[in-house]
């Protein structure tokens, strides 16, 4: 295994991280507001499908892209007001959302396109891929940060500007208020409704430059089921990330990486149905050892309270 | 007259909270409102912070007509409440929850640093010590309800309402609490007191008025009346005193031998707990809530297994066994949360008194339960318990909580088991209800039961045990017999390490 490896490694593993990194933010959001959302993965593939669309009509990448985050925000307002103001459970709305946008794209598919299962075109107009003239020439970290787009670099950026805005700015520091405690926050006169919808809503836009990145980034296309459970492992990366948005950047980095492990291994004599599965079994391990390292630490706490001498009691009973 | 609320009144669907209660607080006084639990004098609170709204009736400030519509427009009005379940955001700081909705800003950022300073002098200011950046949830109770009144005095409220303040409070904290109160007074401040401990309302009020069922029924200046007359209006009967029979207790029916429970911090939540309960006595475990007591209880009724430790009752070693079989061995468990873990919400009376006995073959047949027996198992209860029901089938939430709690007793009493594990018996529910099941305790102690009695109900644990457990910390911290503790002393023991205390 020599360097350039190494780096083909890094950069696949940039490139796949980013749509997760979009969601994982996006459920780290609603978390933070006490919002179960799990409709990332419809919001993203309707999404995806919306920014071909456009692109297919207007040959314009920005209008896709614009799109396609209006295409999540409005999804994302649907689930946002049935969990919200009409309480319905949340995983059934985000269930819901999910079985019906996968139907949806098919469906839409098939009207506009006139094709079942994949929809590519020469003039279909990527996301341009920035290679920053003094970066690009720097040995390793050149090759690592290769064709990556604009909204790829935009995602690393989301996690930073979205740590500042919770944990720096009078705003967040209300959101993080609300979720701590909605009944508390209600009593001192916020309108904890309002402020839960408008960030679910928002998260919107989030899946949505998500979903771009699917069908416009790495390649310009649409397939069935383009999302293939990102939304699920957002989830599960939210978990692993304690709804913190630089946590979501390491764990996403996880599985972007197990991802780009699946595809590079793909090329070996290993079988695809094992590779592809890569990052999924990557999912279950993770939440299973993120449990098991818990259980770990209690037990060595416990361990080390135990050789700690006996205690008298205070009077005999 | 600072706040005038003219014939209030506020319904609940069938029941009536407030009826048509007027009832003025003049510029720098204390007024005490007290009432036993369901008399309405919280429902009348929140309706002038704007929690609630009246169906009928106006509120009046400075002889001006205001409509309340939200804590925020209380605000507006610089009324405060200090809420008897505390508003807190337990993970943020001091500072940041003293400062919500009224944040110091630097542009669009939070300003930590001006924002810690400026809550350090205002607690300077009123003499309430606290560290700004303190995490909340780490803070002790007293601590919190101070953070309470500094986020109320920060929003610049010249009335300030206590709901029920000292009810989670030891001793010691009271005093203080009752010295904040009246330097507030001092200060300017108009306050409100929702209180049903009457030597409270004797100590710092100036004026106090009597809810009962909705209504005033009493009013005067607290110079003018004292405590008997006070408790006459609020049940409208004398109570009279419980005193207890001596009795010799006989053999061991309860043992617990080092058990500890190490919990997610850094402290074993349970340490070391060795204790024994014989039949015809009532042990009780004082503490302040959140010292151990819950899983001391989950421990005992095999809910949560000790992780160090032995369990024995009537000499057989239950040790990490199932709640079926501890419960098989003959402890009965009166849960502190009478909805979480005591009753089914949603089932009914029959299916609640069942609950526990359903696989004994007087109740079921073939795994087909016999509902002529259910149901004269419910009504007997129903009868021997006084409980307020209309029919054995109607649903287990349509009864108050004193009903339930009662219910939920008389399931355990009738066992006929030995040992009684009861967890706070009487919290949240009327008097009348509460001497009742006192009255039920004390029967089973003289009939030979062996009885664990934990509550955070200082009084409670006073008159009924004969001997006292004081848990702080998750340790036991004192032991003492009938009578050779008074709740000062038991209220130091509930807040120091006793190494502290004794040197």
């Amino acid at each position: 295994m020599n360097l350039s490896y190494l780096t083909t490694v890094a950069n696949s593993t940039l490139r796949m991280m980013t749509p997760v990194l979009y969601v994982t933010l996006a459920a780290a959001v609603c978390s933070k507001v006490k919002i179960l959302n799990i409709s990332m993965e419809g919001v993203m593939l309707i999404s995806a499908f919306f920014a071909i669309v456009t692109n297919w009509f207007t040959h314009n990448v920005f209008l896709s892209i614009i799109t396609a985050i209006a295409i999540g925000v409005v999804v994302s307002a649907v689930v946002g007001f049935c969990i919200i103001y009409l309480k319905a459970q949340p995983v059934v709305v985000g269930m819901a959302c999910n079985t019906m946008m996968s139907g949806l794209s098919i469906y839409l598919l098939y009207a506009i396109f006139h094709t079942r299962g994949v929809f590519t075109d020469p003039s279909l107009q990527g996301i341009p891929k920035i290679n920053l003239p003094f970066i690009k020439d720097i040995p390793v970290l050149g090759q690592v940060l290769y064709n990556l787009t604009i909204v790829d670099y935009l995602a690393f950026a989301s996690a930073i500007v979205l740590y500042i805005f919770l944990y720096k700015t009078v705003l967040g520091y209300r959101l993080r208020a609300i979720g701590i405690n909605p009944q508390a926050a209600q009593s001192l006169g916020t309108k904890v409704e309002r402020y839960q919808f408008l960030t679910v809503t928002l998260s919107g836009i989030l899946s949505g430059l998500g979903g771009s990145l699917l069908s416009m980034g790495s390649v310009t296309l649409f397939i069935q089921n383009i999302s293939s459970g990102r939304g699920y492992i957002a989830m599960a990366a939210n978990n692993l990330g304690r709804s913190h948005p630089l946590g979501a950047l390491l764990s996403s980095f996880f599985f972007g990486f197990c991802q780009s492990l699946g595809y590079i291994l793909q090329g070996t004599s290993i079988k695809s149905q094992i590779t592809t599965a890569i990052p999924y079994v990557a999912t279950i391990l993770a939440l299973i050892l993120f449990t098991v390292y818990g259980r770990i630490q209690k037990a060595r706490r416990i361990s080390r309270l135990r050789k700690e001498e006996p205690r008298e009691t205070p009077a005999s009973l | 007259m600072l706040v005038e609320m003219k014939h209030i009144t506020k319904r609940y669907g069938e029941v009536i909270a407030n009826d048509d209660v007027s009832l003025a607080l003049e510029e720098n006084e204390i007024l005490a409102i007290v009432g036993e639990n369901g008399a309405g004098k919280t429902t009348i609170m929140k309706i002038l912070y704007g929690l609630e709204h009246p169906d009928a009736g106006e509120i009046f400030i400075r002889g001006q007509k205001v409509l309340i519509t939200s804590p925020r427009a209380a605000m507006a009005h610089h009324i405060g409440m200090v809420q008897q379940h505390f508003m807190l955001f337990d993970t943020l700081s001091a500072a940041e929850n003293i400062v919500y909705q009224n944040e110091i800003r630097k542009g669009i950022f939070f300003d930590h640093k001006k924002t810690n300073q400026t809550v350090l002098e205002l607690s300077q200011s009123y003499g309430l010590p606290i560290d700004p950046q303190a995490i909340v949830q780490q803070l002790p109770i007293g601590s919190q309800q101070r953070v309470e009144i500094l986020k109320i005095l920060y929003q610049q409220s010249q009335i300030i309402i206590f709901d029920e303040p000292s009810a989670v409070l030891t001793p010691l904290e009271v005093e203080e609490l009752l010295k904040t109160m009246k330097q507030l007074k001092a200060m300017g401040k108009s306050l409100i007191l929702i209180t049903h401990k009457l030597q409270e309302v004797m100590d710092v009020a100036d004026r106090v008025i009597v809810m009962r069922q909705g209504k005033v029924t009493f009013e005067s200046k607290v110079t003018d009346t004292n405590v008997k007359e006070l408790t006459y209006h609020m049940v409208k009967r004398h109570l009279n005193t419980r005193t207890l029979k001596p009795q010799n207790p006989g053999e061991v029916q309860l043992e617990l031998k080092h058990i500890s429970v190490y919990g997610n911090s850094a402290k074993k939540e349970l340490d070391d707990i060795s204790l024994c309960v014989r039949s015809f006595e009532i042990v009780g475990i004082a503490g302040v809530s959140g010292n151990g007591q819950s899983l001391l209880a989950r421990v005992v009724s095999g809910l949560l297994d000790s992780d160090a430790g032995e369990l024995f009752i009537k000499g057989q070693n239950l040790t990490h066994q199932s709640v079926h079989s501890i419960r098989q061995a003959g402890l009965s468990h009166v849960p502190d949360d009478r909805y979480l873990w005591g009753s089914a919400r949603e089932a009914t009376l029959g299916e609640n008194a069942l609950m526990g006995f359903e696989y004994r073959p007087d109740f079921t047949q073939k795994g087909i339960l016999k509902s002529q027996k259910i149901k004269h198992l419910t009504n007997s209860l129903i009868d021997r318990y006084q409980i307020k029901a209309d029919e054995w089938q109607q649903k287990m939430s349509q009864l108050s909580g004193g009903n339930a709690q009662k219910l939920v007793v008389g399931r355990e009493f009738e066992q006929n088991s030995e040992v009684l594990l009861v967890n706070e018996p009487t919290r949240g529910i009327d008097i009348g209800a509460m001497e009742f099941i006192h009255q039920q305790l004390v029967e089973k102690r003289d009939n030979g039961c062996a009885i664990l009695l934990i509550s955070s109900d200082l009084n409670e644990i006073m008159t009924l045990s004969d001997r006292i457990i004081v848990l702080f910390e998750g340790r036991i911290n004192a032991t003492f017999v009938r009578g050779e503790a008074d709740a000062r002393q038991l209220g130091l023991y509930m807040v120091k390490r006793y190494e502290e205390i004794e040197t």
